[in-house]
């Protein structure tokens, strides 16, 4: 058995008295794509946030490749190989497209302030070489012709693909993405999943998707969890996940409920 | 000195801490920001009073009255002119435009009422010997600053207590977002907030004016202790700023009787540090929680 | 490339700076050597707010704490100001390090307030430490000589500020266009965003204050040296508006618009020289105009209707989306409803 590239053990979060997230479990394996659903307010991006460390949990621990970074700075966490989108759009606003995928690979370049102010040979070839790569990196995920456009030109589903870009772009061991197919059109959408597919197969990264697109996620997911109310209620291969009916209860019980009402 | 005259000059200026406190919190309460001309704000309605008084012969109660009147409409044009346009802007932007008002009232106060240095006097209110009960030593002319301010404030709880102007303020500093949907325009209430907060930094400034004299540059140090003040209160509470002012008031009397009485003048400073030593995850350093 | 292109217009200001002591008479050297100081202090202020988006109020004190440094080790040591200079510099680098700990726990309008309050703190150690600073009434800096180089004492002057101001301009340049530079705007349009990538924020943002301290601080040794004289005046809170109104009008995020800011706010600052009234007037009107109406400062306006210009790209597009945040801790409601 391959040992988990992420490891959630036992976390609990709460917010002034109120319990957001309730001893959850969570394994991942090396270049698993694991989907992450459940209700709205389910806690779903308050785990993402415990694993990147902008949470404390109350109780429990994270482990990334076996080495516990509960309590870390995000930005050490980053450093260790965790990658990760948010949510919203939080691609850099005063930078061209091309310069937030340099931004990416911040934490594999090294230039000090030195180096880079007096424009040392160093620091040239080491720009090169990051220029190059996020040149590169633009292409995989198809939006190269948009490289020298400020982020804020983009349509929202373009950005979010750019900052799935610049995560993926320093190489980490896990992404977390935090509904990155918001704001793309149904036909995008195919394209979506092979994107998910190629980085899945040819970045060997471990990914867990949030989504609300149910078909995507069952689509593209090796597994499955379900969140609901802080707690895992379920957790398997999509099939199983499917016909879970403590999950249809909670969540798409919830929402046929809702849609009927 | 004696300790009894030192805590009362401390209490005093300490009362006109808390209203510059109080409009800030004001402000800061319904909008979220803080007003950098506050200060300015602050000397500037004091001019005007020396001018309603003192040139054009006013009373004081009257110039009083009208003073407010006065740094409420300053306050008013101060969220047309800057916190309307930027308020969904950035940060930054906001902070600079009051930085520039707060820098165009200095100019202005400066050309009209006195160049670098000068001081106008305001007549004092009461009589200006001091007077002696028992062993304490009392000036007049601090009992009414005193009286006018705890007055001020009284009237200022009345206001959020009871007028519909005071609660609707409370309801959108409370949740904007809430206040909207049941109707509140809270457009007008950050004017009401930027205006009220105004208005008490003049009424400040008017009972400040016999005790400090009058100069463009005395806005600045009134706001940082002012802001020390607010600070010290929990920058959202109406009671901690008061708390805060007397707070500030009286270290700086002491700090100034018995150390030395150029320390007076960054009583404001070492405040706001102190308080960021002691206490940096607790009164400031309590992070906002961003959703992502 | 464009006849009019950065690098052409650039090049033309550099030829004319150094024949700029051929023609000028000593008057107008001493505003061309301003222009180059205040140069030095808005290209420290944009490095801070323009590009890492810290909104400090601590330039002046920096500015002031250059000066004193490299005078008073001049007075009190006898050290000669080809030490004493660097060493003021490095001294108000040191503080800016130093204060931006504290600050740095603080965000947006504490920092903003907290950098305010040292500033005037700096303004009372000027004023009362009379001992050492010699107090209100300033003090005198040593004559300095350029020998064995065959020029006078301004005129050296002047090529020393020359020579520093285009050396730190090159440095910020780059800087700016680097990964550092990358980490600063990240920090400014996204902190949380950063960190995501392993920007950390505290390391980033002192280095942003030491690095602007740095600036401040050679601007004020070369300024005690260009007026022979260090008094409090000179580094008072009316340098605050100077410093923002440079970079507001230049444009906040461009290195060449530090230059542009300085050399107009110093020329407006030279015609007003009589009226100090009419200088807070006017410099606190220009900083209000500009950012309601033209946020980008001057260089967007040379970027759009200059072709080849070519400015990269790093001004902070203002966001519309989003209200300020708040200076509150959100609590939620509940918690706040609660008595
Ligand atoms: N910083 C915070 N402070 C207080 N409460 C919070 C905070 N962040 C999240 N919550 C609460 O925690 C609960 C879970 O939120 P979370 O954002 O994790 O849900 P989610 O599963 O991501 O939902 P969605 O699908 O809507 O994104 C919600 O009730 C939310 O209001
Ligand atoms: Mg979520």
């Amino acid at each position: 058995m391959t040992a988990p590239a992420l490891r959630v053990e036992g976390v609990s979060v709460g917010f002034g008295g109120v319990r957001v997230l309730e001893g959850v479990d969570l394994d991942v394996k090396p270049g698993e794509i694991r989907g992450l659903i459940g209700p709205n307010g389910a806690g779903k991006t308050t785990l993402l946030n415990v694993i990147c460390g902008i949470h404390r949990p109350d109780a429990g621990r994270v482990l990334l490749d076996g080495v516990p970074i509960t309590g870390k700075k995000p930005s050490s966490i980053a450093q260790l190989g965790l990658g990760r989108t948010f949510q919203t759009s939080q691609l850099f606003r005063g930078m061209t497209v091309l310069e937030n995928l340099m931004a990416g690979l911040y934490r594999r370049t090294t230039t000090n302030v030195l180096a880079a102010g007096l424009n040392l040979r160093s620091h040239r070839e080491e720009e090169e070489r990051t220029e190059e790569a996020a040149r590169k990196a633009l292409e995989f995920v198809g939006m190269a012709q948009f490289a020298d456009r400020p982020g804020t030109a983009l349509s929202f589903g373009q950005q979010r693909v750019v900052e799935i870009a610049r995560t993926l772009i320093s190489e980490p061991r896990v992404v977390l993405l935090d509904e990155p197919a918001v704001g793309l059109s149904l036909n995008r959408l195919a394209e979506f999943d092979a994107l998910l597919r190629r980085i899945r197969d040819e970045k060997g990264v471990a990914l867990i998707l949030i989504e609300h697109v149910i078909r995507l996620v069952m689509d593209v997911c090796d597994r499955v969890t379900v969140l609901s109310s802080g707690r895992r209620i379920a957790e398997g291969v999509p099939d199983e996940v499917r016909n879970d009916r403590q999950v249809i209860e909670a969540y798409l019980g919830k929402e046929l409920r809702a849609r009927h009402s | 000195m004696m300790l009894s005259y030192i805590l009362l000059s401390g209490v005093t200026t300490g009362a006109l801490y808390a209203l510059v406190a109080l409009g800030i919190v004001i402000v800061n309460k319904a909008t979220g920001v803080i007003n950098f001309a506050q200060g300015e704000l602050f000397m500037f309605s004091g001019f005007l009073a020396w001018a309603l008084h003192v040139q054009f012969g006013i009373g004081y109660p009257l110039t009083l009255v009208l003073a407010i009147a006065g740094g409420f409409l300053l306050g008013v044009m101060t969220d047309r002119i800057a916190f309307q346009p930027l308020k969904n802007v950035d940060v930054v932007s906001l902070v600079l435009a009051t930085v520039g008002i707060a820098f165009i009232l200095r100019g202005v106060a400066r050309v009209i009422w006195g160049g670098k240095g000068d001081y106008l006097t305001f007549p004092p209110i009461t009589s200006p010997e001091p007077i002696m009960i028992g062993e304490i030593m009392i000036i007049p002319q601090q009992l009414a600053v005193l009286a006018g301010a705890v007055l001020i404030m009284a009237l200022f709880w009345l206001f959020f207590r009871y007028t519909r102007a005071g609660k609707m303020m409370q309801a959108t500093a409370d949740n904007a977002k809430a206040a909207t949907l049941v109707g509140i325009r809270t457009d007008r209430i950050y004017a009401l907030a930027f205006g009220t907060g105004t208005a008490v930094a003049a009424a400040a400034a008017v009972l400040a004016a016999p005790l400090t004299l009058l100069y463009p540059d005395m806005g600045f140090s009134f706001f940082i202790k002012g802001f020390a003040a607010a600070v010290l209160g929990g920058l959202t509470s109406l009671p901690g700023a008061i708390l805060g002012g007397l707070l500030v008031g009286i270290a700086e009397a002491l700090a100034g009787g018995y150390i030395a009485s150029s320390l007076m003048e960054v009583s404001g400073f070492v405040v706001i540090m102190l308080v960021l030593v002691i206490m940096p995850s607790g009164l400031l350093g309590a992070r906002r929680l961003r959703r992502v | 490339m464009a006849l009019f292109g950065r690098r052409n217009v650039l090049l033309v200001l550099l030829a004319v700076a150094l024949v700029l002591p051929a023609v000028a008479n000593s008057y107008q050297l001493y505003i061309g050597n301003l222009v180059l100081i205040y140069t030095l202090l808005a290209i420290g202020m944009n490095l801070l707010l323009g590009f890492a988006g810290q909104l400090a109020f601590a330039n002046a004190a920096m500015f002031g704490i250059g000066a004193y440094g490299t005078g008073l080790l001049q007075v009190h040591f006898g050290l000669p100001f080809a030490i004493a200079f660097p060493a003021g510099a490095l001294i108000a680098a040191a503080v800016g390090l130093a204060i931006s700990f504290p600050a740095l726990r603080l965000s947006g309008l504490y920092l903003a307030l907290s950098t305010l309050a040292f500033a005037q703190f700096t303004q009372w150690i000027f004023l009362h430490w009379e001992g050492v600073t010699f107090g209100a009434g300033g003090f005198k800096t040593p004559q300095i000589s350029f020998d064995p180089l065959p020029v006078s004492k301004p005129v050296g002057l002047y090529y020393l500020s020359l020579l520093v101001a285009v050396a730190l301009y090159i440095f910020a340049r780059n800087l700016v266009a680097s990964r550092v530079g990358r980490a600063f705007v990240a920090v400014r349009d996204g902190e949380v965003a950063a960190q995501s990538l392993g920007v950390d924020l505290l390391r980033t943002k002192a280095l942003a204050f030491g690095i602007s301290g740095f600036y401040a601080g050679v601007a004020g040794g070369l300024y005690s040296q260009a007026l022979n004289y260090v008094s409090p005046e000179g580094y008072d809170l009316f340098q605050i508006v100077l410093h923002k109104a440079m970079i507001v009008v230049g444009g906040m995020g461009s290195v060449a618009g530090s230059l542009l800011g300085a050399g107009i706010i110093i020329i407006v600052l030279e015609l007003l020289r009589a009226v100090k009234g009419a200088q807070e007037i006017v410099f606190g009107g220009i900083l209000l105009v500009f950012v309601l109406f033209l946020r980008g400062g001057l260089i967007s306006v040379i970027q759009r209707y200059v072709k080849g210009w070519d400015e990269p790209l790093h001004a902070a597009p203002p966001r519309r989306d989003e209200p300020p945040p708040l200076a509150v801790p959100a609590t939620p409601v509940a918690e706040r409803a609660a008595p």
